[in-house]
């Protein structure tokens, strides 16, 4: 009992009876139900499950990029589902760090320019700095000034993480990001995306269909149909 | 076939999805639009010329002064043309021991063709009724200045020529009443049918036939062609725009402003069109990605989504051809009061126009993009990031000038100014073009000392320069239409008004003898009334330049050939007279010596004389020779005397001279004109107050018409500025989605997209302002035959209604987006 109060209080996420309904057409869709997770600093964490059972809604709830239909969310103590949109997106700028399965990087913006982004929005006057530094460190130092469309799949993606750690997030939501890469180059860009967990001790909640994958993490979560089994 | 049904399933899939929306509307406010004016212009047109037709009463008319041959008027009868003769002639009247000249006017059965005449039964103006034919047998109407100057009243006998006549009507409007010499005196109308027993046409006696025609534009026309080359020279047509220049040149300008305004509003949707289409493009790559992957081969795809476009073209324009209809049928209700009674009804023609126009533009404009689909690679389906090559911008630029070209070709009817236009209007979008792309290029360089938020704003803008430069072009160009419209529309307004002041002469004095002037002059100021300067008036021919005979100079047909075959009103002066402008030389100082004389331009331009030539003229048998020492410019259309050639003070000191003035006398003053005539019997006095109150009312009518299509075009110009920055939304939709997923809040999200779109509307205004004030130059000098003026308050203006409306529209289109979660705008994208 002491140590759930305790584990529950340096928790870094927490959840408590999660939901997430739509309306359709043809009803209520009740795409997660009862989703109760704590998730400690540094832990790192694979989410599982079949296409379609509900992992991206979890993670995108998590970051805050939607809100539930019921339950609520605390992110480093903070009740992610008393904020506002506002109050919201400042602490994703805080804390969070993204990698998508379709890389989204802004197709107008140099490599170099994709990564300062989220520097930029917090007002790091060091944004340059950090950004080529970082480049660097993913293996893309001679192409900063490269837009997205010069690059390759993996290039892209490593731009990406590049992108995501920037801000040196506490946490960091990966959806499949290997997805829409080669295995080979996959791999590259999970050992890269571990080593960069590792270095910056970042919560990490990736999700993916790979069992070797989700080998590598601490702890997995297995969703079926919304709900955690 | 079945082909063809998965184009409809995919037609009505996307539309049920809200992908076409954009699309469908731009299309049918572009129909609606060019359909309602291509309808209201038309029909106002039809109307105008009818309306002004009244101004002959009838829409062709023979002027000639003996009768014509009987196989015309049966040839007319076979085109179909409804007749009347009117046959104008003077005669002195005596009633009462007083002697009065009149002109009188026999009328046929059927006259006017077009047009009222009104009237009075009573001696007060209050009980003036309509009339559809004028006097019947037996009867006379007479102007009110007949019964006072010859004691006469309604009922009384007037004997014309030998034939007594019973006066039943004061005529108090005739539709063809002239400024020719036949209207100084007053008006008596009778019936042809008593004409005869007049005994007053001999052979050799003064009279003019008017034989008038009215029908069917087309065989108007016919008719017409088939008469002119039979015409001997005492035999003149008249129409509406030749005989009635002061009245010609405003319908024609106002015809031009409505053909204008057409092509403007077209150009506005066209680009909405093609701004729509880009986007429906755009988001049809993974679609098309997919069916290639499938198996579709290129033409396929092409006649899959041209066949939709096609469907959609039609059920757009025929949806938009109804609206367009009411649209139009709204319009004329609104302007109901102002317009004359009888309204032609709408022409089938047009609302085909509409329509053709409808499919005509969504092809020209949707075709480039829609033609970047059959390059979409089926390997978008695994790297969704290839993007087909832009749509070629030769073929985007050649399909619209080339609608555009037609329209103005359709409006001028001329291919050397069709192509000027499209020519100059080119050199313009080019120049425009490397403008902006070079300052798109300095903006990037000044990016990194801005703040964030400016930063933002611009980078937007900058990211992908060539979007940057189509949108400000696209924007700038309606812009610029909407601009034009405005401008001209107002400046048109403001020149007629110059034209016809309120207190415009309405009288003109004329054969006042020298020793008369003075007391003339302080006549009218007693009763305070306002006159032009009186001008000395001596009659000669210009007969040599430069001691070569004038023949040899004058072109045919032209204003020269015209001013050297008659006798010209030749004046002097010491000062130059209000409103005329020295544009080349200058005008005579006191001391300056006699001999000098200045030239009207236009006649300048048309003999082609200049400075320092040697002008031969007779007066009488004696030859006067002077130097052109200026050339000026005036305005003709201006109620007071104008003369081609003033000399300088004592050249014409010699001949015998008589004096002419023009002064403004309100109605209530009108029985002055009756003490004026008896006090200087020699004198004659032209009335034009009438004339002027038609043209008056024709002017208005105008005024109005244009402002409502100005509104309208207004209207179609902004929602489709809205619909076109809509249009480009969804990259910008993204990318605030993504933007927010790092943490950015919505207030900055917020100034960027309005320092954005804000700065788009800038640029894209300053530029509209350069291509408008360029077009409008163009037009004024080239076309319109009005000055240019320079206006500051339209540069200034415009940027900053560019940067509201667009920052607004951009705004406005993005701020829905951001109350919503990020999440949710990724996954719709
Ligand atoms: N806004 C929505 N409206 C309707 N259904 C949705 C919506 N968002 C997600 N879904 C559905 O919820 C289910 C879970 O989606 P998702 O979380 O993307 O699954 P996963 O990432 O595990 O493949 C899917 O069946 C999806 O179609
Ligand atoms: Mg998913």
């Amino acid at each position: 009992m002491q140590s759930q109060i305790k584990q529950t209080l340096n928790a870094i996420i927490l959840t408590e009876d999660l939901g997430k309904a739509v309306v359709t057409s043809e009803g209520t869709l009740h795409i997660l139900s009862s989703i109760d997770l704590i998730i400690n600093p540094g832990e790192s964490i694979a989410i599982i499950g079949e296409s379609g059972s509900g992992k991206s809604t979890l993670i995108s709830l998590l970051a805050g990029l939607d809100t539930p239909s019921s339950g609520s969310i605390k992110l480093k103590g903070k009740s992610l589902t008393e904020m506002n949109e506002d109050g919201r997106a400042a602490l994703r700028n805080e804390l969070i760090g993204f990698v998508f399965q379709s890389f989204q990087l802004l197709q107008g913006l140099t490599a170099l320019e994709n990564v300062m982004l989220p520097l930029e929005l917090r007002g790091d006057k060091n944004a340059k700095a950090v950004a080529t530094a970082l480049l660097n460190r993913v293996g893309l130092g001679q192409r900063l000034s490269h837009t997205p469309k010069q690059l390759s799949g993996g290039e892209q993606q490593r731009v990406a993480l590049a992108r995501a750690f920037a801000t040196k997030p506490a946490i960091l939501f990966a959806d499949e990001p290997t997805g829409n890469l080669d295995s080979k180059t996959g791999e590259t860009i999970i050992n890269l995306l571990f080593e960069l967990n590792r270095e910056n001790q970042t919560t990490l909640i990736l999700v993916t269909h790979d069992p070797i994958l989700a080998a590598r993490c601490q702890r997995t979560i297995r969703i079926d149909a919304g709900r955690i089994v | 076939m079945s082909r063809f049904n998965l184009a409809l399933r995919l037609l009505w899939r996307d539309s049920r999805s809200g992908e076409l929306t954009i699309l469908i509307l731009a299309l049918i406010i572009a129909v609606t639009s060019s359909t309602a004016i291509a309808l209201f212009s038309d029909r106002l047109q039809r109307t105008m010329v009818n309306q002004a037709a009244e101004f002959l009463a009838a829409d062709l008319v023979i002027d000639c002064s003996t009768s014509i041959a009987a196989d015309w008027l049966t040839k007319a009868t076979q085109f179909g043309l409804l007749q009347a003769q009117t046959v104008e002639f003077p005669s002195v009247l005596i009633e009462h021991d007083e002697l009065l000249l009149s002109a009188i006017k026999a009328v046929s059965e059927h006259y006017p063709l077009r047009g009222l005449l009104k009237a009075t039964r009573t001696e007060d103006y209050m009980s003036e009724t309509t009339l559809h034919a004028g006097p019947e047998r037996g009867s006379a109407w007479v102007e009110k200045r007949i019964l006072s100057a010859l004691k006469l009243k309604i009922g009384d006998s007037l004997i014309v020529g030998e034939k007594p006549l019973t006066i039943s009507h004061v005529l108090t409007y005739e539709p063809d009443k002239k400024a020719n010499f036949y209207s100084f005196s007053p008006r008596v109308m009778i019936n042809e049918a008593d004409l005869a027993a007049t005994h007053s046409i001999q052979p050799g006696s003064h009279a003019h036939y008017f034989f008038q025609f009215s029908g069917e534009p087309q065989a108007i026309l016919d008719f017409k062609q088939w008469l002119k080359p039979q015409l001997n020279p005492s035999q003149h047509l008249l129409d509406i725009h030749e005989d009635r220049p002061e009245l010609g040149a405003a319908l024609l300008r106002a015809e031009r402003y409505l053909g204008l305004s057409s092509i403007l509003v077209i150009l506005i949707s066209g680009v909405a069109i093609a701004m729509a289409t880009r986007r429906y493009t755009e988001r049809h790559f993974n679609a098309t990605a997919l069916l290639r992957c499938l198996g579709c081969q290129q033409q396929e795809i092409l006649w899959l989504y041209s066949s939709q476009f096609v469907v959609l073209g039609a059920l757009a324009s025929a949806l938009g051809c109804v609206l367009g209809w009411f649209a139009q049928e709204v319009l004329f209700q609104l302007l109901k009061d102002l317009l004359p009674q009888q309204l032609v009804s709408p022409s089938f023609g047009a609302v085909l126009f509409g329509f053709t126009i409808g499919i005509v533009v969504l092809l020209a404009f949707a075709m480039p993009p829609l033609l970047r689909l059959k390059q979409v690679s089926p390997l978008r389906v695994l790297r969704r990031d290839l993007e087909p090559l832009p749509a070629s911008a030769w073929l985007v630029y050649s399909l619209s000038i080339g609608v555009i070209g037609l329209l103005i070709w359709r409006y001028t009817a001329d291919i050397k100014m069709t192509t000027t236009i499209l020519g100059v209007g080119l050199s313009v979008l080019l120049m425009l073009w490397l403008l902006t792309y070079g300052l798109l290029k300095l903006l990037r360089k000044w990016l990194p000392s801005m703040n964030l938020t400016w930063r933002f704003a611009l980078q937007s803008l900058l990211r992908n320069t060539s979007t940057t430069i189509s949108q400000i072009l696209a924007f700038g160009l309606t812009l610029a239409a909407m601009t034009l419209s405005f401008t001209v529309r107002t400046d048109l307004i403001d020149n007629w008004q110059q034209q016809l002041p309120d207190n415009a002469p309405n009288h003109f004095a004329l054969n006042i003898f020298p020793e008369q002037q003075a007391a003339y002059q302080s006549d009218l100021q007693q009763h305070a009334i306002k006159g032009s300067q009186f001008y000395p008036v001596v009659r000669g021919r210009l007969v040599e330049i430069n001691h070569l005979p004038v023949q040899q100079f004058v072109s045919k047909d032209s204003q020269g050939e015209n001013a050297t075959h008659r006798e010209l009103s030749l004046t002097w002066t010491k000062e130059l007279p209000e409103e005329n402008k020295i544009v080349a030389g200058t005008w005579w100082s006191h001391e300056q010596a006699a001999n000098f004389v200045s030239i009207e331009k236009k006649l300048a331009e048309s003999l082609k004389i200049k400075l320092g030539d040697l002008l031969s003229f007779t007066i009488g048998s004696q030859p006067v020779n002077a130097t052109v020492s200026s050339i000026r410019e005036l305005r003709w259309d201006t109620m007071k005397p104008n003369f081609y050639m003033i000399f300088s003070p004592g050249t014409l000191d010699a001949y015998p001279s008589v004096y002419i003035t023009s002064f403004y006398l309100p109605d209530t003053q009108k029985d002055l004109l009756n003490s004026l005539v008896k006090k200087y019997p020699s004198t004659t006095i032209l009335e034009v107050d009438l004339i002027l109150k038609q043209v008056k009312t024709l002017l208005m009518q105008l005024t109005q018409a244009i402002n409502y299509l100005l509104y309208f075009a207004l209207m179609a110009g902004f929602t489709v500025l809205f619909a076109a920055v809509y249009a480009t939304l969804d990259n910008r939709i993204y990318e605030g989605a993504l933007m927010r997923t790092f943490g950015a809040n919505r207030s900055f999200l917020r100034t960027t997209q309005w320092l954005e779109f804000g700065m788009l509307g800038f640029i894209s205004g300053v530029f509209a302002v350069i291509v408008s004030e360029a077009t409008t130059f163009f037009l004024y000098t080239h076309w319109m035959a009005m000055d240019y003026h320079f206006s500051l308050w339209i540069v200034i203006t415009i940027p900053l209604i560019g940067a509201l409306f667009v920052g607004a529209a951009g705004f406005l289109g993005v701020r829905q987006v951001l109350n919503k979660p990020p999440l949710r705008v990724l996954r719709e994208l």
